[in-house]
């Protein structure tokens, strides 16, 4: 799971929709908790890219 | 900030007739009309006050995604809206990379976790404005509700006299929606009241100076970017932009969430049953609603957008209301549904100029939702009342609901 940080503007939808897998830093952008996530958290992961409105952030299935 | 009245002007030879309350009160057929029109739709000599008179809409989602996401091409810049000011409002009008700087110091407090601190105070007061109407049955919720509320919310935050917040408001009103029939007119009353507004700006900046408080504006004086001090104008140009996207938007916005609410009781009564639902139902209503219709854009060079030319100093309509209904983009675009999964909206625009205040604006709207409908869970707009929303900022100044 990568989250592009040039992208992210701060909109905030990944840590709020997905915040066991996203977080905010002080400045209201978004952070991955961790780049690799166990599959039971891949929905969550998905949630949070998907309503991305800067499409910063991609999840691969591996 | 949105489109200003000189920008969306009189009917188009397109028939686009902004002004149209049909249009207004339901913008999205005619959002689908646009579309449906093509890329770019221009209209001929709506901004009288340039030399490039035309407007350029822009509603399909993805090419709105690419104006807001190139900056370089689609500028920001100080003559893209015209609302009384004499120097570019800071962040809006600064174009990267300068723009990253002040965000750097600005971001921050907007930031979920300072927000989040403004909760409990929020509530407080909406508490004491549905205490003072619950036992009349009824109000008009625009007067009672949305324009008190964010007006205090953010008086207080930036450190203006909430006392004077009816001074403010109306001094907003006569740049947003200056009431006067002719562009020329307009344009004076705009000069006129943003000149009040810096002079009120200046007056509070200069007792901040000789005595901080615990406030935006002694924050700002005091506060450094890349090691230097922000300037007095530097402050004045950030507290200025507040002032009017401060005064407005979410006032708009809970404008336009209680009437649909109003409108629709069976999105009412489940967000009256279910409290969790109402921050899903927050995104589906800015997106399907969106308050703030437009964002506006210069460009910097000849260029072209799915394949429509568009010259160089040209203005451009971001259409953020025709992008977040596009049947290109979006599953069931037309229907709202408080379970949409996906929602990436753009109603707080996108890109490095996404909306400062959203994380604020989203706080306000769900505590406003929440404390509401927990006190007040039946309500309905009176039979037979048309309800008339302003252009461009979708205010509903006379919102009368009966319960």
């Amino acid at each position: 799971m990568r989250l592009d940080q040039e992208r992210c503007q701060g909109h905030g939808r990944c840590y709020i929709l997905a915040p066991v897998v996203f977080e905010p830093d002080d400045d209201g952008r978004g952070m991955v908790i961790a780049e690799t996530v166990p599959r039971v958290l891949a929905e969550s992961a998905r949630l949070g890219s998907d309503n991305c409105p800067e499409d910063a952030i991609t999840v691969i299935d591996d | 900030m949105a489109t200003s009245v000189d920008d969306t002007g009189p009917e188009s030879e397109n028939g686009f007739d902004m002004g149209d309350p049909e249009l207004n009160r339901h913008p999205q057929p005619g959002y689908r009309m646009l579309r449906d029109s093509g890329p770019v739709v221009r209209l001929p000599g709506v901004i009288p006050s340039r030399a490039n008179a035309d407007a350029h809409l822009v509603g399909r989602h993805a090419d709105v995604v690419t104006v807001l996401r190139s900056p370089d091409i689609f500028s920001s810049r100080f003559d893209a809206v015209h609302i009384g000011q004499v120097r570019p409002l800071i962040p809006l009008q600064i174009d990267p990379p300068d723009h990253a700087k002040y965000r750097k110091l600005l971001d921050p407090l907007f930031a979920p976790r300072r927000i989040a601190l403004l909760e409990d105070r929020t509530r407080a007061l909406v508490s004491d404005l549905v205490d003072a109407v619950a036992d009349d049955g009824g109000c008009n919720y625009h007067a009672a509700v949305s324009e008190p509320l964010p007006s205090t919310v953010f008086l207080e935050l930036l450190g203006l006299p909430v006392s004077r917040a009816a001074e403010f408001i109306a001094l907003k009103d006569g740049i947003i929606r200056p009431p006067a029939p002719t562009p020329e007119e307009r344009s004076a009353m705009v000069d006129a009241a943003g000149a009040q507004i810096y002079a009120v700006l200046q007056e509070v900046l200069d007792q901040r100076l000789e005595a901080p408080r615990d406030d935006f504006i002694s924050d700002f004086l005091d506060a450094e970017v890349d090691g230097e001090r922000l300037t007095p104008e530097e402050v004045i140009d950030i507290c200025y932009l507040f002032f009017l996207a401060g005064l407005d938007t979410v006032t708009a916005s809970l404008d336009c969430m209680m009437a649909r609410l109003a409108l629709h009781p069976a999105e009412r009564r489940r967000l009256a049953d279910d409290p969790s639902v109402i921050p899903h139902a927050v995104e589906e209503m800015l997106r399907w609603e969106t308050p703030v219709t437009a964002v506006v854009r210069v460009t910097t060079q000849d260029t072209e957008l799915s394949g429509c030319p568009i010259a160089a100093d040209q203005v451009v309509s971001v259409m953020l209301g025709a992008a977040n209904t596009d049947e290109r983009a979006w599953d069931e675009a037309e229907s709202v549904d408080i379970d949409r999964r996906v929602n990436k909206h753009l109603a707080f625009g996108g890109g490095v100029h996404r909306c400062l205040g959203s994380h604020l604006a989203r706080m306000e709207l769900r505590v406003v939702l929440e404390e509401w409908h927990a006190r007040i869970p039946e309500y309905r707009v009176p039979e037979g009342v048309e309800l008339d929303y302003s252009p461009g900022l979708r205010q509903i100044a006379d919102l009368p609901l009966v319960w």
